[in-house]
Order: structure tokens, then sequence, then C-alpha cells
């Protein structure tokens, strides 16, 4: 038996099969762009032909995501929070606290046994999220994934002030033009985003073992940040994006279990086509 | 079943609700018709029992700017006046009821010359003969209704009402210095009232007001005591809808009076034969402080996943009633002072008693959910109100600390509909089940009851 996990993040879609065993059989992910089902029956197809399967047998998917209402060929949604609390425990037994920082939001989430206890979410604001990052990189002419590297290099931390991202933007111009050298911004950057997301994440007790996960966490100059910000070492997943997903799918492994014992598995044939067409369907 | 049947039946609401909450309706036009006839209104602020039954044995039309803007909110036309209270220059980090009317005076005064603006929600608010406001709660609450006043060209009388949570609120002899500073207070509200209408008080009048004031907040509190009951009887919704007619006072109390004790028997009826407001009741839940009034349709959204919210914040629920000798005095003044403080002392009487002085806003909570037995408590903070938003990590705090009892918080506004997005929210709530489920788990293992 085969299950499926799918996350349609802000900015990326991501797909994981696991067999019964939990053993994980393929990992795709690809960028959400505006056509969330389109995409995500893409991301599915490729992961589905990683793992040499067809739709047919898969027993169960489980959709996650801000996205997971688009993903017609899923027998569930749930939300990310509960996935990706899943996902993390089941990389890191030991963890109880885990920060997920994406695209548009950062969850704290405080974990027991693989169960949501508790959390907290940044509100109506992009400042604490990997937007913020991802502007400035803008602002500054470099490349998202080289920002690690950079600020790796810096001989000191420039203090930005500004949290709200709009005015990050202008104060790194004006730190440029003022001469100060690209590393130490961008060093300046990850530590003011670590703080914000420190502070929000001490609304919970955090209890350590502590997990970073999402997109940003694939930046080694936010983990740095992040392990200074909190005084205390932080876990990081291989790939830190699929944590999500990856829960997703063993949410799957679960609700197909009880699904079984209740009668209640789902029948029919899954159409992963039909969601290729859904803009000329909803025209 | 369409969508509309399903959101229709997701809160079985009570059909006693329903003339109570025409009351407010008839608040606004009885108003309009005052003025109309060349008879007295009045421009009130949520006091806590304290003028309003003077005001009414005046025979005096009142209608409350902070639950006008709640109206002009959920009928959806508070933008206007919220664009035109920025555009006079008011920082828009002052509460969206206090903009709402500061834009809405402007616009009748500045624009219109005084006429009621024609958009205006239940007919709108007349221009009043005085202003009527109270120092309890928040401070925004003084200057808002000075300016209001300047707008109206119209005198604004501030009630003072006690300040909870305080040292001085906690010491020996206050409740009696109070009362006296209470009465002595009224008795020049009265003289007031009486110079600007060119009336004297009907004192007998005011006697009779007075105690059917305390008996309609009587049986409104003892409906509420009915939803201890699983499955709760009554949703925060039916509370909200029909809390005007006990909190301001608003139309006849007689009636009033007969309304809530309409309800009383449904609500009753319910309980005996297990009806639940949400039909499959699967967590009971607190609500802390102000609702979003534009999206109360949110609750609905709610009540379909089994939230049922059985019990709100303190700060509009009736006084616990008062031990029946205290009010055994025969100077409806005093009576009224007495009543009006229970409002502000009751709640914080376990507060009292364990000597807590900062975290005393902590302790209704504690109780409600305690005594009504919540599986969570729902926060809104809001963005434009210090008062019903500070104390709320505390509450979350403390009712974790406690009683293992997890809260929710979702930031948004009352009137500014662009802060809350129900999406969002709901995202939220649906994890928070999972965090109900093990905390249910928790209290079992710790022997709480529920
Ligand atoms: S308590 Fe809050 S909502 Fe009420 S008047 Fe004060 S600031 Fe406005």
């Amino acid at each position: 038996m085969y299950f499926a996990g799918i996350d349609v993040g802000s900015t990326m879609t991501k797909a994981v099969l696991t067999n019964e065993g939990g053993e994980l059989l393929s990992a795709v992910k690809g960028p959400t762009g505006p056509e969330h089902r389109r995409l995500a029956n893409e991301v599915m197809r490729g992961a589905l032909e990683q793992a040499g399967l067809q739709i047919d047998d898969i027993s169960y998917i489980v959709a996650t995501g801000y996205g997971r209402v688009n993903v017609p060929f899923a027998d569930r949604q749930v939300t990310e929070l509960s996935c990706h609390a899943r996902g993390v425990f089941s990389l890191f037994p030991g963890v109880k606290t885990a920060i997920d920082i994406g695209g548009q939001d950062v969850k704290c989430m405080k974990i027991n046994g693989g169960r949501l206890i508790g959390f907290v979410m940044n509100d109506k604001c992009a400042a604490g999220t990997g937007r913020f990052l991802e502007a400035t990189a803008a602002t500054l002419g470099i490349r998202l994934e080289d920002m690690g590297d950079i600020a790796s290099k810096a001989t000191k931390r420039v203090q930005i002030s500004n949290l709200c991202t709009i005015f990050a933007q202008q104060e790194v111009v004006a730190l440029l033009s003022r001469g100060e050298p690209l590393e130490n911004i961008v060093a300046g950057l990850h530590i003011a985003l670590a703080s914000r997301v420190a502070a929000l994440a001490q609304r919970l007790v955090i209890e350590p073992d502590l997990a970073l996960t999402g997109g940003v966490a694939m930046n080694t100059g936010m983990v740095r940040a992040m392990r200074e910000s909190l005084g205390r070492d932080v876990l990081v997943p291989e790939e830190p994006l699929l944590t999500g997903a990856l829960g997703a799918a063993i949410i799957a492994n679960e609700a197909y279990r009880e699904a079984a014992e209740d009668g209640t598995l789902p029948t029919g044939t899954r159409r992963l086509e039909e969601a290729t067409f859904f803009a000329e369907e909803d025209l | 079943m369409t969508a509309q049947d399903k959101e229709k039946r997701a809160i079985n609401r009570l059909e006693s609700m329903r003339p109570l909450r025409a009351k407010v309706n008839e608040t606004y036009l009885k108003s309009v018709e005052a003025i109309q006839s060349g008879k007295p209104a009045v421009w009130g602020m949520l006091n806590f029992y304290y003028g309003d039954p003077i005001l009414k044995a005046m025979d005096i039309e009142v209608v409350y700017p902070e639950n006008y803007g709640a109206i002009a909110a959920a009928m959806g036309v508070a933008q206007q006046y919220l664009d035109r209270a920025d555009a006079e220059g008011f920082p828009t980090h002052l509460c969206g009821y206090s903009l709402t009317t500061l834009g809405y005076a402007s616009r009748m005064m500045k624009e219109l010359g005084g006429e009621i603006p024609p958009e205006a929600p239940l007919g709108g608010m007349p221009k009043p003969l005085f202003l009527m406001s109270s120092a309890a709660i928040c401070d925004a609450r003084y200057k808002w209704f000075q300016a209001l006043g300047r707008y109206m060209d119209a005198p604004v009388w501030t009630l003072e009402a006690p300040t909870p949570g305080v040292k001085e609120f906690f010491m020996e002899g206050y409740y009696d210095a109070m009362v006296t500073l209470g009465v002595k207070h009224l008795r020049d509200f009265v003289a007031f009232v009486e110079t600007m209408v060119g009336r004297k008080m009907d004192w007998d009048r005011l006697d009779r007001i007075t105690n059917l004031m305390i008996e309609v907040n009587r049986v409104w509190h003892e409906v509420n005591e009915l939803r201890k009951v699983k499955p709760c009887p009554m949703h925060s919704r039916d509370f909200w809808s029909a809390m005007p007619a006990a909190l301001f006072l608003a139309g006849d109390l007689e009636d009033s009076l007969r309304l809530y004790q309409d309800m009383y028997r449904e609500v009753k009826a319910r309980v005996d034969s297990g009806i639940g407001a949400v039909p499959e009741e699967k967590y009971r839940l607190v609500f802390a402080e102000l609702p979003p009034w534009h999206s109360l349709a949110f609750f609905d959204k709610l009540a379909e996943r089994g939230w049922s919210f059985v019990v709100e914040s303190f700060g509009y629920r009736p006084p616990i009633p008062i031990d029946p000798d205290v009010m055994a005095v025969s100077d409806p003044l005093e009576r009224i002072t007495r009543f009006s403080l229970q409002f502000f002392a009751g709640y914080y009487e376990d507060a009292r008693q364990q000597k807590v002085l900062g975290g005393a806003f902590a302790y209704p909570y504690l109780k409600y959910a305690r005594e009504w037995k919540c599986d969570g408590a729902m926060l809104h903070p809001l963005i434009s109100c210090r008062s019903a938003s500070t104390h709320l990590p505390y509450v979350a705090d403390m009712l974790m600390e406690k009683l293992k009892v997890p809260s929710l918080s979702i930031e948004g506004d009352i009137v500014d509909l662009r802060l809350f997005n129900t999406e969002d929210a709901l995202a939220r709530a649906e994890p928070f089940e999972e965090t109900m489920d093990h905390y249910r788990m928790v209290r079992q293992q710790e022997g709480l009851d529920w």
C-alpha cells in the first residue's frame, strides 16, 4: 500500500509518497504559481513517476497547505499546522517545539507525541516570514539561496531597525549607499528576522528539542541567526521544505487505517487528469 | 441541503431572542421620533447601569454611539465613516467605535448641516440635547465624547466609575466610600438633567425603573446560568443579540422583563429536553471580549464544526445578583449605585479573596472556564482597543496554568472589517481542535472534571 501527502504552500508545492511502513519513496517540489490545482497535479505526477507508481496505486492522499482545497484528487484536507507537527515528529521524535518559516507565514508549534498542543502564527504582516529575506535580497540584487554564504563572511552585523519589509528595503538601500559592506547588511537582515521570529516563539514556552523547518531553514545564515536569537540549538531536517507533505503522508496512512476500520474508505477512481483542465471547466 | 440551509441550521437560534434583538431598532426609531416631536434625545455611553435609569425615569430617549458603531459595522456602512474620521485627522489607532461615530458626527454636522445622513442605519442618531459619557473602562471614552460634543455643539456629562484591579479597589472601606461618592455624583447628575430638560425628576418613577432594571438583569443572569448545561442551550450569538435590553436598558423595561422571562422558559425547555444550540456540540468555548460584529457568520462556520460558544466576556454580562439585604435601601440613587458597583465588584470577588491585584481581570474567565466547562477560549484582541486586548495574553496563561484550558488568539477589530480575516481565522480554528482534544485528556489526568 502507498500513501501520498501533498503540501500546496504559498511559494512551493511539495509531494511525498511513502509505503505502508512509512518509508519515503519519492519527493518532488515545484513552484506553486497562480494555478494551484494544475501544479498540484503536475507535482503529484512527478512524485508518482519517481516512485514508479500510478495514481491508482495510492491508497489515500492527504492535501495540506494554504492551497489544500485546490487538490481535487485528495481524499482529505488537513491543516498545515497538524501536518507539520506530525512530519517534524517523525523526523525528530524528541521534538517539543517546532518553528516553520515559510514564504508568507511563520508557525511556532508545541508538539507532544506528534500532536499539536499549542501554536502561534504571525498576524497580518509578512515581516517575520521568508518574504522579508526574499524582498530584501531582490533589493540588494543577490540570490536568495546565496544569502547564507554571504552572511557567513560578515565582520560585523549591521542593525536593521525596520521590521516592516517595505521600510527594511529602503533601509538597506540607505546602508549600501553609506558604504556598508554587503555581507554585514545581509547578516543584519538575518538577525532582524530571527529575533522577530524568536519573539513570536517565546509566546509559547519553548522546550527542547527544537526544530526549524520550512523553506527559510535551508538558509544556513538563518539557522545560525535562529540559534543565536533563541540561545539554544535547533535541529534542521535534511529537507526542511518537505516536513508538511511528509506529515500529510503519515496522516494519510493513519486515515486509511481508520477508514478501513469504519468501512468509509474512498471509492471510485481518482482522476489525476481532471485537475489539469480546471481552468477550462471553470469558464 | 443547500449551503444556505446548512448555515441556517448551524446554530439553533432562540425564537425568544428575536423580539429582544428588535428592541435596539425600536430605540433608534424612538429617538428620531422624539426629536421630531420636540422631545429630548441623548447620546449615551455604556455606563453599567449608572446613568441609564435616570434618563429613562426622565423620559429621555438614549442612543449609544458604541452600539451604533457596532450596528454600522454589522450593516456594512461603517467604512465611509471610518474614512471620514481619517480625513478629519483622527489617528487610526483610535478604536473603531469612536472613529465610526466621529466620522458620522462629522458627516452629519459639517456636511449635512445637522441632518441625519440618509445612508445611516436604523434611521440614524439624531442631534442630542446633551451627551452622557462614562469614565469606566478606558481613557479613549473621555476624549471621544468630548470630541462628539464639539461636533454636536452639546454639553457632555461624564459619569465617574470605579477602576477595578487597582490597589485602592481592594482596600478596607472602599465599598462604602464608593457608595457615598456614587450617590452624591448621581444627585449632581439628576440636577444637570433637570436643568437640561426643564423638568423635575419623578422619584416614584425612578424607584420603579430601578427595580425593573435590577429584575431584568436578574432574569437575564438566570438565563445565562442555564448555559452551564451540556449541550449548551444558547449560543453567544443569541447572547449578543439579546443583551442590549439589559445592558443599555434599550426599550420599555416592563416589556423587556417579559421577554427575558420568555427567553428563560425557552432555554429551560431546551435544557429539559437536552437540545443544544449547536446540534452536535463537540467543543465548548468562552469568547473573550468584543466579537467581530461585521463577521458574525464566522460563528456559524465554527458551529458547523461542533463549536459552541457557551459564555462570553464579563464586560457586558449582567451583574451577579446582589444580596437583597444590600439592596434594601429606600433611596433609588443608592440602589442604582450599589447595583452598578456590583457589576464592578462582583466579577472580581475571587481575585479579591485571593488578594490578586494586577491579574484580577483573568479571574472571571477562570470561573467561566470552570463552571461552564469550557474546552477552549477564543481571544479576540482588538488592534484599536487596549482595554479589550492587553490582558488577554495573561488570561491565556492563567487559563492554561490553572485549568489546562488552551486559548486561540485571533486578532481583529470590532468595526474595521479589513482587520479580520474569516478564512485565516478558520484555518487556525481547525488545528486548534487537536490542541483542545489534547488538553481535555490532560485535564482528566489532572483530576479536573471536564
Ligand atoms: S473600551 Fe475599547 S472599544 Fe470601548 S471605547 Fe474604549 S477603546 Fe473603544
